[in-house]
């Protein structure tokens, strides 16, 4: 199958330091590929890069299996970018801001018409396309800025975190919208800081970190890696009592967690030490009641913590 | 091309409606033209007359252009105009510089120079224009003399007694006034403001996000660039022409027969202020570079006369500086063409804008090629 965007050891230094260091990836055709990685983890230059906003340090950007560099009109007229930052003009409707926007591809008159109400029909904005986006709100602004990248139908579609700061309501319109257009045939590449949002949606995932991607693949194939670590969940009656430091101490464990409202304490252990019996005896000793104890299957959020040693969203 | 216009056209759309900015741009100069143009009315009928303009002359020249010169100066006295001969021990220069005299003409037969005053810019620039419609004219004969000698006479005669008077086109009643001057200084400040303009093209989508879009976008990047230039100097060139007809119409300020190259001027000027604060905002690399092209506005406002006329009170390097104002070429080029008819200053200006304004544009240009994005 065609690989609609492939990096080949793609890097970008600001001065001597590597927001993306030789990075190299494959998305194929009709996938929705996840970018996960936290703060200036180097998503966003990468997706930069791509979309030509950057120059790359060095490496290669291919798109639909051309050198972007070498077929730069070709690149661009496949590749809808939703940049991070809204890019919107806020004195202009939203029909207008599409228009403009997918003028510059080529398209005019009847079809440049047609095409910018569907892309507004798209996002649910079709009944604000007269109206300034100066009286949008968050959530609507990020539906135009979707709007403005998807009007001239490229293959390619680049989100970068669509869905930071808005409504519950906004949010699930917008991860319809990526389902449906990926349902037409577009491949996408989604980023967002958001895990749950990822696990729904995405059909494979990269994390990044540090500007390198250190691990690929399906949600299964990820969650497969975490052989080491284990998961466990105990419920308790009241956390009156819990002594966090003395259970901390006790060998393997690696993250603990008290999740006041579920009354229950989260612990993230060395698969390999068996420590589950010194947990209890500890808890108990201490005088708690114990409700449930249960092995959790690992999410991305574990996936992520155990390769990085760091939450997603610190 | 299709991406050039629609670029041009988004960008006076912005301007458009952007109605605060907009209305201070007509508004601001509308309402320093009536202040300073009302306010000083009196200090503006007391200055020079055409019969103050006094020529210190230095006559060296023998043969015909001595005679043609002879003729030339008693048509010119007629207008009030007075013509010393330079007495010994005098120092033509040092006289105009003193303020004694708007020129110093010196006619020998290597040619004819004239030193004008920095400092009564109306008056030397009607001098200015009688002398050169008297070189061209002069010119033609002796080109002619050549050939055939037997015409001269009748061309310098054909000339008739107001023969320059005419061609420099002096209105003995006409003095600019206090609403005429301030029209023009005005009119040729906005131009100016073009630098601010400019300087904001690129930053406008950096700021925006959009900049992330156009960079995405298969347009070429000189595309974006020309057009949203082109954008601007559409719009700064309706700002002037609304100030000129409202000063004109409203204030019934004094814009001369000939507004075509009135025009040309000022476009010339909008072109090079706009290019201007274009070359600087791409020498300061993405950072907000208003505050240096305000500096250059207010002082090239400042020193080309725009808030008052830099006559009588300024020496020898603020005088030099103020030379450098693209503000004080505009005005002299005006002044001449509105009441000398003259286009000398005129070309001088247009040409020294249309430079500037290739520099700029080459500077910027090289600069946005070499840099990311756009
Ligand atoms: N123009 C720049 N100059 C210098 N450093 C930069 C520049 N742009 C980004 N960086 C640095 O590069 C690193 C990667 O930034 P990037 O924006 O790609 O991260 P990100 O993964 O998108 O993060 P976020 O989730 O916060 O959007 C960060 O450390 C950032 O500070
Ligand atoms: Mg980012």
């Amino acid at each position: 199958m065609m690989n609609v965007l492939e990096l080949r050891g793609l890097t970008k230094k600001f001065g001597d330091f590597f927001a993306v260091d030789n990075m190299s990836l494959q998305v194929r055709e009709g996938e929705i590929f996840g970018f996960l990685g936290s703060n200036g983890a180097g998503k966003s230059t990468t997706i930069n890069m791509v979309s030509s906003l950057l120059r790359p340090s060095g490496g290669e950007i291919r798109i639909l299996d051309r050198d972007i560099a070498k077929h730069s009109r070709f690149a661009k007229m496949n590749l809808g970018i939703v940049p991070q930052d809204l890019a919107i003009y806020e004195d202009m409707t939203a029909f207008e801001n599409v228009s403009f926007f997918a003028g510059l591809y080529g398209l005019r008159g009847s079809e440049l018409k047609e095409r910018v109400e569907e892309a507004l029909e798209f996002v649910g904005l079709s009944d604000k396309a007269k109206s300034f986006p100066k009286n949008f709100s968050g959530g609507m602004k990020r539906r135009l800025n979707i709007a403005c990248a998807i009007a001239h139908k490229p293959k390619l579609i680049i989100m970068d975190e669509p869905t930071v700061g808005i409504d519950p309501q906004s949010r699930n319109y917008i991860l319809t919208s990526v389902r449906k257009l990926n349902e037409t045939g577009c491949t996408i590449i989604y980023t967002s800081h958001y895990m749950e949002e990822v696990e729904e949606i995405c059909s494979r995932i990269a994390i990044v970190d540090h500007g390198k991607i250190i691990a690929e693949g399906t949600k299964e194939q990820l969650k497969a890696t975490i052989t080491d670590v284990k998961d466990i969940r105990i419920g308790l009656k009241t956390l009156d009592g819990l002594e966090p430091a003395l259970l901390q101490s006790i060998p393997g464990i690696r993250v603990l967690s008290v999740q006041q409202d579920e009354h229950a304490v989260r612990i993230q252990s060395d698969a390999a030490v068996d420590n589950l019996s010194k947990i209890l005896k500890q808890l108990i000793d201490g005088g708690m009641e114990i409700r449930s104890v249960a092995e959790q299957a690992p999410t991305l959020e574990t996936v992520f913590l155990t390769l990085t040693g760091r939450n997603l969203r610190d | 091309m299709n991406n050039l216009l629609s670029m041009a056209w988004k960008e006076m759309r912005h301007d458009f409606r952007d109605v605060k900015t907009l209305v201070f741009l007509l508004a601001f100069p509308i309402l320093l033209m009536l202040i300073l143009g009302f306010a000083l009315t009196n200090a503006f009928s007391s200055n020079a007359t055409i019969k103050d303009v006094k020529v210190l002359v230095h006559n060296t020249s023998s043969g015909q252009l001595s005679k043609a010169y002879a003729a030339f100066a008693e048509e010119a006295g007629k207008t009030g105009i007075v013509f010393e001969d330079v007495k010994t021990g005098m120092d033509g220069r040092e006289e105009v510089e003193q303020n004694r005299y708007t020129d110093y003409l010196e006619i020998s037969d290597g040619g004819i120079h004239l030193y004008g005053s920095s400092r009564s810019t109306i008056e030397s620039n009607i001098v200015q224009g009688m002398m050169n419609s008297f070189a061209d004219r002069y010119n033609a004969a002796a080109a002619v003399a050549k050939q055939d000698p037997a015409k001269v006479a009748t061309l310098l005669a054909a000339a008739g007694p107001e023969g320059y008077i005419q061609d420099s086109s002096i209105d003995a009643e006409r003095q600019p006034g206090a609403i005429d001057y301030y029209a023009i200084a005005m009119t040729v400040m906005i131009g100016l403001w073009g630098a601010m303009s400019g300087g904001s093209l690129i930053r406008y989508e950096i700021v925006r996000g959009t900049a992330a879009r156009l960079a995405a976008a298969p347009v070429r990047k000189s595309d974006i660039f020309i057009g949203k230039v082109l954008g601007s100097v559409v719009l700064n060139m309706l700002c002037v022409l609304v100030i000129v007809m409202f000063s004109k119409y409203v204030f019934k300020a004094y814009w001369g027969d000939h507004l075509l190259p009135v025009f040309l001027v000022l476009l010339t000027e909008v072109v090079m202020s706009i290019s201007l604060g274009l070359a600087i905002s791409y020498m300061m690399k993405g950072e907000p570079s208003g505050g240096v092209v305000m500096i250059i506005v207010q002082l090239a406002s400042f020193l080309g006369g725009a808030y008052f006329p830099l006559g009588n009170d300024i020496g020898g390097f603020l005088g030099s500086v103020a030379g450098l104002s693209p503000i004080r070429w505009a005005n002299q080029a005006l002044t001449g063409i509105i009441y000398n008819h003259s286009m000398s200053s005129a070309w001088t200006a247009m040409m020294l804008n249309t430079g500037l304004a290739v520099l700029f544009i080459a500077v910027a240009a090289v600069m946005m090629q070499r840099k990311e994005g756009i």
